[in-house]
């Protein structure tokens, strides 16, 4: 299968998923004890997290890749910058998403604990990173001082993860607990956590493919052009 | 020859105008730098000083309450069944528990829609006077991981309903 069409199926099931995500989470999976309908964001705000740290995890070893010398290639910087970029994205989605269910459960918007805090640390960071991308010079330097504050900024993900057990914390610990491989959802509510999981993940690897052809295009655009302009000048000296 | 003495002044130019480019690299980085640097400054220091320093359970609390004095602080505890009252003026007292220890809290403002009796809560405020009153602008519930399904099968009765209903 050509990449073309890989990305296309990609998108695809990430649609279909998110569409099967939606109608289970709104209309098929039912109230909990508790939370009534509020559970519903169940379905949304952990799957943006996790992709927020798939996002990182991606651009974190894709700049080890591009910092350890057999492997340097262009593509692994233009890849960690992608996959950073989209997890800014999904940063802020699980930044607005749970102060939304902050707001309905523990009944205030925002508050200083400290996975909420060490989680808008996350987003100041890859905003950072994102700009530190652009900070124009030559193009080598650029990559891998990119890549060095990449692996300084993946640093704070696990602190996000294990915050909820290192400090004292309003936010309760993870649904879906990694560490402990336990679940503690049943049925067809476990069953749309994880589609949502699923789907979100295969939008993201949509949305960083994307995002890494238009970079690897825009670089092409950027070669190119010099070359044109400096064929336009050798002309002009042969005019002269 | 006159394209090499032409090539001189213009690479100077070139290197001055490399250097001047550089320069404002360097500018720029270090503007980010402060930046980044000053915002997750603040964002440490906040976070990790109200969670931290600021946050104590009712038998910490009960505990170091003559150092505490009439500071405020975050406080968790139980809100113990059949203590709560609502007062007039929006304002509900109610008594939280932790470690055997209970303090009396009086609240202003309205409860958020989740709070009830048994549930773990994190008040903020502080003590008044002396004893174990004490005065809370904000009530936020703590819940659990856990996600239990209520009444499954009413949930499909009404949605036949509602489709009943629509048509």
């Amino acid at each position: 299968m050509s990449r073309n069409r890989l990305v296309r199926l990609v998108g695809a099931l990430g649609l279909v998923g998110v569409i099967a995500t939606y109608w289970l989470g709104l209309f098929v999976t039912p109230n909990a004890k508790l939370f009534g309908s509020l559970v519903r964001l169940l379905y949304i705000h952990p799957s943006m997290a996790w992709v927020a740290f798939v996002a990182y995890g991606m651009a974190f070893c894709s700049s080890l890749l591009y910092l350890w010398p057999r492997t340097r290639h262009a593509r692994f910087d233009r890849l960690a910058g992608a996959s950073a970029e989209v997890g800014v994205v999904f940063t802020g989605l699980t930044l607005v998403t749970g102060s939304i269910w902050g707001r309905t459960t523990w009944g205030v918007w925002w508050t200083w604990d400290p996975l909420l805090t060490t989680t808008a640390l996350l987003f100041v960071l890859y905003l950072g990173y994102l700009a530190l991308r652009r900070v124009p010079g030559d193009p080598e330097v650029v990559a891998r001082r990119s890549a060095i504050a990449a692996l300084i900024a993946f640093v704070d993900v696990p602190v996000v993860y294990f915050s909820v057990t290192w400090w004292r914390s309003l936010h309760q610990p993870p649904t879906v607990d990694l560490a402990g491989r336990h679940l503690y959802v049943h049925g067809i509510m476990a069953f749309t956590l994880f589609l949502s999981f699923v789907s979100f993940t295969l939008v993201y690897a949509w949305l960083t493919a994307h995002r890494y052809r238009l970079a690897a295009l825009s670089e092409r655009e950027e070669d190119e052009g010099l070359d044109l302009a400096l064929e336009e000048r050798r002309a002009e000296g042969v005019l002269a | 020859m006159s394209t090499a003495t032409a090539a001189g002044p213009a690479s100077k130019a070139g290197t001055a105008a490399a250097r001047q480019a550089a320069a404002t690299t360097r500018r720029r980085l270090a503007v980010v730098g402060v930046v980044i640097v000053a915002a997750l400054g603040f964002l440490v220091y906040k976070g990790l000083t109200s969670a931290i320093v600021f946050f104590k359970t009712a038998s910490e609390a009960v505990a170091n309450r003559a150092q505490l004095g009439n500071s405020t602080f975050q406080l968790e505890g139980t809100v113990v069944r059949g203590t709560v009252h609502h007062l007039g003026g929006s304002r509900v007292a109610f008594e939280i528990r932790q470690g055997g220890a209970s303090i009396h809290i009086v609240n202003t403002g309205e409860p958020p829609q989740l709070f009830r009796p048994g549930l773990p809560v994190v008040v903020v405020g502080h003590f008044v006077g002396s004893g174990d009153n004490f005065a809370s602008d904000q009530i936020m519930v703590k819940h659990s991981q856990q996600y239990i399904a209520a009444h499954p099968n009413r949930v499909r009765s009404t949605g036949a309903k509602k489709t009943a209903a629509g048509r």
